[in-house]
């Protein structure tokens, strides 16, 4: 039994698988990003994140077998969403997020590939974090993007009236679950093969 | 970049790693985030200047040449074309212009901090700084597998550019498959003998580990930081006015 709990602990090896699926996301997710240059994929950004990001996350996920790994996940991302100028707003809401995607897999015991989808689904949510600003600061989100253009700004600000933030939150949601069964899919086709899952 | 990534270098650096964290902490709420408004405009531009002087230091001559080419050629636009510009023209023009004009000084100071830090100083730094393990080492692995990422995905798309799986190839769609899976295999592989190696140097034990390099603050570090104490200053007293 104690061999069990000093078996939870997060050892060096975890650390580093942490800082390798983490690096290969965030790189996805930047390559994302660079269309949110374009008013409409802006908003879509945080859902085609949540597909193609999916793959690398279930492929992370059948790494994971102690708490916490999510969790730090989730915070490194906020933190770099942070340094990539989206303020301070991402860190506390990756955190939460992070939190609620750690509880959903550690329901299925770190193992069921349902509750793994549905992590999929949840852990996506952090990026809705980048978003915030837009909807609790808009007057100073907008002010700090007037030389986009006017018309970027009204392209967006047509877009994202403030019940836009929970319909934003459930598109991420369920695209995470597209890229968690995509992810699935192709665990089976090739991760597996390759011997790395 | 990849080879020199894990030696300590001789050769110190101008900043202390602390003041490299901090200066991009700086650029990214000054610069990027613009935070403070046009009453920090000055502060703005000397922050944006700073990384160009930051890469002379560290002999990147090429990288601050470009830079400033590209910085040169945005006003030349912003200036000769974008007054005659009109409708969606406009519009593109000044997308492109704010985007270079407020990202490039946060990108060169990226450029910057990862060209003139190794990993063990990256991780002295934390250490010092009382940064707990579980997120120092996963950061360190991330920034020793940037720049090996970028590689195998150039190797990969020329590979896939063969068989004609590129954008605008005709089988755009295979991307998704033929791209970003051999992408995650290669790093998650390359990865896995990373995490062998550093075991063996003992990475897993949970006694502390010791650092080889030895860092501290200079003259330069001071002047930076009366620099951002007196932006930090500037900003309270025009809050509090």
């Amino acid at each position: 039994m104690s061999k069990q709990e000093s078996g939870n602990k997060l050892s060096g090896r975890d650390f580093i698988n942490i800082g390798i699926y983490t690096a290969i996301y965030f790189v996805i997710a930047m390559a994302l990003a660079m269309t949110g240059l374009i008013p409409i994929f802006l908003i879509l950004l945080s859902s085609t994140i949540g597909i193609i990001g999916g793959i690398p996350f279930m492929l992370f996920l059948t790494k994971v077998k102690k708490p916490g790994m999510i969790l730090i996940m989730s915070l490194i991302m906020g933190i770099l969403m942070f340094v990539t100028g989206m303020t301070w707003m991402p860190i506390p809401f990756s955190i939460l997020t992070g939190i609620i995607a750690e509880l959903v897999y550690w329901s299925g015991g770190y193992k069921s590939m349902r509750s793994a989808v549905l992590a999929a689904g949840v852990f996506p949510l952090w990026s809705c974090g980048n978003y915030l600003p837009l909807f609790l600061q808009r007057e100073q989100y907008f002010a700090g993007r007037t030389s986009y253009g006017q018309e970027y700004i009204d392209a967006v600000m047509k877009f994202t009236p403030n019940w836009m933030f929970f319909a934003l939150l459930i598109a991420t949601f369920v695209c995470g679950i597209i890229g968690g069964l995509l992810g699935k899919a192709l665990l089976k086709k090739h991760f597996e093969r390759a011997g790395i899952a | 970049m990849s080879e020199d990534t894990w030696t300590p270098r001789r050769n110190k650096s101008l900043l202390d790693p602390r003041t490299k964290l901090l200066l991009i902490f700086v650029e990214a709420v000054l610069v990027l985030a613009t935070t403070g408004g046009d009453r920090l405009f000055a502060f703005r531009v000397v922050f944006a200047i700073l990384p160009f002087l930051l890469l002379l230091t560290a002999k990147r001559y090429m990288t601050c040449i470009v830079g400033l080419l590209v910085l040169g050629s945005i006003y030349f636009l912003e200036y000769t074309l974008f007054p005659y510009a009109n409708g969606a023209l406009a519009s593109i023009l000044l997308i492109i212009i704010m985007i270079i004009n407020r990202f490039l000084p946060a990108y060169l100071t990226g450029v910057y901090v990862v060209g003139t830090t190794t990993v063990s100083e990256f991780k002295a730094a934390m250490d010092k700084l009382h940064m707990p393990d579980a997120l120092t080492i996963p950061m360190c692995v991330m920034f020793r597998l940037f720049p090996t990422i970028r590689e195998e995905n150039a190797s990969i798309r020329a590979a896939m550019k063969i068989r004609g799986i590129r954008f605008g190839g005709g089988k755009a769609g295979k991307m998704l498959e033929y791209r970003v899976v051999p992408m995650i295999t290669c790093t998650a592989k390359i990865g896995e003998e990373l995490s062998a190696s550093a075991l063996t140097r003992g990475l897993g034990k949970q006694k502390k580990r010791t650092n080889i390099c030895h860092i501290g603050f200079g003259w330069a570090d001071w002047a930076f930081f009366l620099l951002v104490a007196a932006t930090v200053i500037y900003w309270i007293l025009g809050v509090l006015a």
